[in-house]
C-alpha cells in the first residue's frame, strides 16, 4: 500500500464488494480522512485559520520541519533511521549564520548544505559500509555534531546583521513566502523521485527486502548511503531557512525539532520497518501536525492541553493505523 | 496437566505417551458449510469436510486452491465468514489462541516455529512450561523430552540450541511440541517437501505410531505417490470447493490430478534429441573454503543442465558462486571461450548475462510488500525507463507481456506480492528475470512447494526459452525433475562432483546409487543446511 497505484483493485464481482474493501480503503486514505476533520474543525472554530496570510505564515514556519521530513522519508522507507537530524540542524544554521557574517548570504547558505551534505555522507557510509545500526549511529553522531556546534559557538549566539540574509527565511515574492514555495517544491519534486524513477522503486525495493534487492542487482549499499546524503542535504537547508529566520543560530537551535520530523513522517503512515510509506503521506502527516499546533494558537486552547491532545491525537493516528493493517492482513 | 503428572509418578507402570480425549466422539473435527473470500477472492466455498479420530486424511490441490486458508481456519488463525466448525463435538471458538490449542489442534506449517537462539528442551515446551511454585520445572521437562524422543526416534540433545539442528530434526521437535500437549489433530502443511529421502521415511514411521495412538492428522503434500501410500482417505480441493473425498485406494494418481486441475492437460515433455553443442560457460576448478572442493563443468547453449545431490551437498553454494553472490569463492571461468576472472558480485555476473532465481522466494526472491509488476521489473528498471524515470505504460505492457508467457493473471499485476500463493511468487521470481533476457538462469528450488499446473507453466516458459538458446542450471530436491527436464546432470556430494550424467545415463536409481556410495551409511544424509 505504498501508493495511490498499489490500491488493490476491485476485481470482486459479487455486492458486498466495497464492504469487503473497506478496511482496506480506510487503510490507505484515513490519514487524508483525519486530516479533512482537523482542517474542518479548526476552520469552523476560527475562519482566520484559512486565511491567506496565515497558510503562508504556516508554511514558512514549517518549511524546516517539512524539508528535513522529506529527507526523512527516504531514510525511513530503506529502514534506517536518522536521529542526529536535531543537532545537524543548529550545526548547519551555525554554519550559515557564521559564513553570513562575512560573506554573501547564497554563500553562507550552499556552506550550511554541503556541512549537511558531509554529516549525511559519514552517516550514510556509517550504516550503508561499516553496518552500525542506523540507531546506534545517528545518536553517536548527534553527539558528536552537537558537540562541534558548542565548541563552535562556545554556546554563544552567532548574530547575522545583514538584511538580505533574511530573504531566504522570512522574504516573500508577490505575498507568497520562499521558505514555503521551498517546501512545496521539495515534496513535489522528492515525491515524483520517490514514486516514478529508477531509484525510487530501489528505495522501497531495498526497504522491503534488503537481501531480494541485492541479489536482483540493484547497489544496496549505495542505495542506503544515499538517503543519509539526501537527508543531510535538507538538514541542511533547513538550518539555513532558520538561521535566514531568525538572523541568528546558536547550538542548540530546536533540539525537539526530531520529535517534529518523525512524528510527520509516521503519522502520514510510512512504515517505521522499511518498504511502505509515500511522500504524499508525509505531505498530509505535514498537514495534521502543522494543522494541530497552528489550531491550538487559533482556538484558545491552554498551551496546557496542547501537548496532551497532540500526543493522543498522534497515538490514535497509529492505533487505528496498525489496528486496520491486523484487520487487513488477519483475514 | 494434574492427570498427566500422576501418570508420571506412577512408575513401573506403562503410562500412555500420549492422552486419549475423553470424548468418545469417532469425529475429530467436522466442518460444515464453511466460507471465506478476502478482497478480490472467494478462497473457500460451502467447505464440508470431516476428520475421523486416527485417520490420516490426505488433502490435496493446486496452489490457491483454498488449502492453506482451509487449514489455517481450522488451527484458528483466520476466521470463517459463514459456517462451523466443531471439534470433538464442541463448536471452535476463535478468540485466543489458548484456546484454540485447548481444542486440540496443533498445525506444523512449512516455515517452522522453531526459535532458533532457545535450547530444543526450551522449544519443545514452548507456551506450555511445567512448573511448579511459579518455576520451570526442569526436571520434568527434560524426563518427559527423554520419552517422546525415543517414543518418536529422535536422537538429539535437549540442549543444544535449535537453530543448530537439521531442517529435518526441527520438524521433530514440533512434532513433539505438539505431540506433549495431547494434541489430538495435527495438521502437517507439506511436511516432506525439505526432507531427504530417509528422514521422509523417519517422518511416514512416526506419522504411522502417532495414528496408532489415536492422532487423526491432515497431511498436505504435493507428492501424489507420498499423499496415496500415507493417506486413509483423500480430499480434494479446486478453487475454494472440496470436490471430492475418497478413500486413498479408490483414488489413482491420474485421477487425482484430474480432480485436482479439472480439465486442464497434462503435457507430458520428451527428452530432446541434439541440443546445440556451442559452449556458453566453463567453469574449472570451482571452490569455496570449507563447502565446495574444485568442481568442473562446461554448459551450452540452450542447454538444460540439472544439479542433483542431497540437501546440505553444495548445489545453493554452487549456484550462488556463479551468481557472484560468494566474494569468497574461486575458480575460473570460460563465457563464450573467453576467460574471464571469477565474479565478485551479483552485478558483475547480471552483466554477463547470468542471473539467479534463488530458493527462498520471500526471502532473497521478492519484496513482497511491492506490487507484482515492481518485482516484475526490479530485474532490469533500466529497460522500462527514459533516462532515470520510469515510464510506466511501458512497464505494464511488458509485466502484462510476462506475466502471459508465464501464464500469470495479468489482472493481479496490482496484487502486493505478499498476497500471492507460491507458485504465482515462483512465477514472479522468473518473470523479474525474464525480462532481461539472460544468457543463463541458474534455478534454485524453483519447484519447491508449488502445485502441479504452477509447475508445467513454469517448466513450459523455461523449455521454451532454452529453444531460444538460453541456458538453465537447474537444482531441485526432485530427483524425478532434474531427471525429466535435464540434458545434462552433474551429481554432488559433500560439496565434491561425483559424477556428469548424460541425458540417457541419467536415471534417478543411477544418480541415487552414485550419491550413496559417497554419502555412505545413510543415516546423516541431509545435512543441515
Amino acid at each position: 500500500m505504498s501508493d495511490v497505484d498499489a490500491l488493490p483493485s476491485a476485481q470482486m464481482s459479487q455486492p458486498g464488494a466495497w464492504r469487503a474493501q473497506l478496511p482496506t480503503l480506510i487503510r490507505v486514505y484515513g490519514i487524508l480522512l483525519t486530516l479533512f476533520l482537523l482542517l474542518a474543525v479548526v476552520t469552523i472554530g476560527n475562519p482566520a485559520f484559512i486565511s491567506q496570510q496565515n497558510v503562508f505564515n504556516m508554511a514558512s514556519q514549517w518549511a524546516p520541519a517539512g524539508i528535513m521530513a522529506v529527507g526523512m522519508t527516504f531514510v525511513i522507507l530503506t529502514g534506517g533511521f536518522d536521529l542526529s537530524v536535531a543537532s545537524a540542524y543548529s550545526l548547519c544554521a551555525v554554519v550559515a549564520a557564521y559564513v553570513g557574517q562575512g560573506h554573501a548570504p547564497w554563500i553562507a547558505f550552499l556552506a550550511a548544505i554541503a556541512a549537511g551534505l558531509v554529516f549525511g555522507l559519514a552517516n550514510g557510509l556509517l550504516v550503508a559500509v561499516v553496518r552500525i545500526n542506523p540507531f546506534i549511529t545517528t545518536v553517536g553522531s548527534g553527539f558528536i555534531i552537537n558537540g562541534v556546534a558548542l565548541v563552535m559557538t562556545q554556546n554563544a549566539a552567532f548574530l547575522v546583521d545583514n538584511e538580505s540574509f533574511g530573504i531566504l527565511g522570512a522574504g516573500r515574492w508577490h505575498g507568497v513566502p520562499w521558505s514555503g514555495m521551498l517546501l512545496v517544491t521539495f515534496l513535489v519534486v522528492f515525491g515524483f523521485v520517490l514514486a516514478r524513477t529508477i531509484y525510487g522503486e530501489a528505495i522501497y525495493a531495498v526497504g522491503g527486502n534488503y537481501e531480494a534487492s541485492r541479489l536482483s542487482g540493484i547497489r544496496v549499499r549505495a542505495v542506503v548511503a544515499s538517503t543519509y546524503v539526501l537527508m543531510g542535504g535538507c538538514v541542511g537547508l533547513a538550518g539555513s531557512i532558520a538561521a535566514s529566520q531568525l538572523s541568528s543560530a546558536q547550538a542548540n537551535l530546536d533540539p525537539g525539532i526530531i520529535f517534529d520530523v518523525l512524528t510527520i513522517v509516521v503519522v502520514g503512515g510510512t512504515s517505521l520497518s522499511g518498504g511502505s510509506g509515500a511522500m504524499w503521506r508525509t505531505a498530509v502527516g505535514l498537514g495534521i501536525i502543522a494543522t494541530i499546533s497552528n489550531g491550538f494558537v487559533l482556538l484558545d486552547i491552554s498551551p496546557y492541553y496542547q501537548s496532551i491532545i497532540k500526543g493522543s491525537i498522534i497515538v490514535a493516528a497509529l492505533a487505528l493505523d496498525t489496528g486496520l493493517t491486523r484487520l487487513v492482513r488477519s483475514k | 496437566m494434574i492427570r498427566r503428572a500422576v501418570g508420571i509418578a506412577m512408575a513401573g507402570e506403562r503410562k500412555p505417551l500420549i492422552r486419549k480425549r475423553d470424548s468418545n466422539s469417532t469425529v475429530a473435527i467436522r466442518v460444515r458449510n464453511v466460507s471465506k473470500s478476502f478482497p478480490g477472492v472467494q478462497a473457500l466455498r460451502g467447505i464440508n469436510f470431516e476428520l475421523l479420530s486416527g485417520e490420516v486424511h490426505g488433502l490435496v490441490g493446486a496452489n490457491g486452491a483454498g488449502k492453506s486458508t482451509f487449514i489455517r481456519m481450522l488451527s484458528g488463525a483466520s476466521i470463517p465468514d459463514a459456517g462451523e466448525i466443531e471439534v470433538q463435538g464442541s463448536p471452535l471458538l476463535f478468540d485466543d489462541p489458548r484456546l484454540k490449542r485447548g481444542a486440540g489442534i496443533a498445525a506444523i506449517y512449512q516455515e517452522l516455529t522453531i526459535i532458533p537462539e532457545m535450547s530444543v528442551l526450551s522449544n519443545a515446551f514452548l507456551g506450555k512450561v511445567p512448573s511448579r511454585f511459579f518455576l520451570t520445572d526442569r526436571r520434568r521437562m527434560e524426563r518427559r523430552f527423554a520419552e517422546l524422543s525415543s517414543w518418536m526416534g529422535l536422537d538429539v540433545s535437549p540442549h543444544v540450541s535449535a537453530g543448530t539442528l537439521s531442517v529435518a530434526n526441527q520438524q521433530m521437535i514440533e512434532i513433539l511440541r505438539a505431540v506433549q500437549t495431547d494434541q489430538n489433530v495435527l495438521i502437517m502443511d507439506e511436511p516432506t517437501a525439505p526432507l531427504g529421502p530417509h528422514e521422509r521415511a523417519r517422518l511416514y514411521e512416526l506419522i504411522g505410531r502417532l495414528k496408532e495412538s489415536g492422532v487423526a492428522i491432515i497431511f498436505i503434500s504435493h507428492d501424489l505417490d507420498e499423499v496415496l501410500k500415507l493417506s486413509d482417505r483423500v480430499s480434494v480441493m479446486r478453487e475454494g470447493l472440496l470436490v471430492a473425498t475418497r478413500a486413498a485406494r479408490q483414488w489413482t494418481k491420474d485421477s487425482l490430478v484430474k480432480a485436482m486441475l479439472g480439465d486442464i492437460q497434462i503435457l507430458r515433455s520428451e527428452k530432446r534429441t541434439g541440443p546445440p553443442k556451442r559452449e556458453l560457460l566453463a567453469a574449472t576448478d570451482v571452490a569455496l573454503p570449507g563447502r565446495l572442493f574444485g568442481l568442473s563443468f562446461a554448459v551450452n547453449q540452450g542447454e538444460i543442465f540439472g544439479i542433483a545431490g542431497l540437501v546440505g551437498a553444495g548445489r545453493t553454494e554452487l549456484l550462488r558462486c556463479i551468481a557472484g553472490a560468494e566474494p569468497a569463492a574461486t575458480g575460473s571461468m570460460r563465457i563464450d571461450g573467453v576467460d574471464c576472472i571469477w565474479p565478485r558480485t551479483i552485478r558483475e555476473s547480471i552483466r554477463r548475462g547470468i542471473v539467479l532465481a534463488p530458493e527462498d522466494r520471500k526471502r532473497q526472491g521478492l519484496v513482497l510488500s511491492r506490487s507484482s509488476l515492481s518485482n516484475l521489473m526490479l530485474g532490469d528498471l533500466d529497460a522500462v525507463s527514459r533516462g532515470a524515470v520510469i515510464d510506466r505504460k511501458e512497464a505494464r505492457s511488458r509485466g502484462e507481456v510476462l506475466a502471459r508467457q508465464l501464464g500469470f493473471n495479468p489482472a493481479r499485476l496490482d496484487t502486493d506480492a505478499l498476497n500471492l500463493s507460491g507458485g504465482n511468487q515462483q512465477k514472479l521470481v522468473l518473470g523479474k528475470w525474464l525480462n532481461r533476457r539472460p544468457r543463463l538462469l541458474l534455478l534454485d528450488e524453483p519447484t519447491l512447494g508449488i502445485d502441479l499446473g504452477a509447475k508445467q507453466e513454469i517448466f513450459q516458459a523455461i523449455r521454451r526459452l532454452s529453444g531460444e538458446g538460453m541456458a538453465v542450471i537447474l537444482v531441485s530436491s526432485d530427483l524425478e525433475e532434474v531427471v525429466e527436464h535435464s540434458d545434462r546432470v552433474l551429481v554432488m556430494a559433500r560439496g565434491c562432483q561425483i559424477g556428469l550424467l548424460d541425458g540417457h545415463d541419467a536415471t534417478v536409481e543411477h544418480i541415487l546409487n552414485l550419491i550413496f556410495a559417497v554419502e555412505g551409511r545413510a543415516g546423516n544424509a541431509g545435512v543441515a543446511r
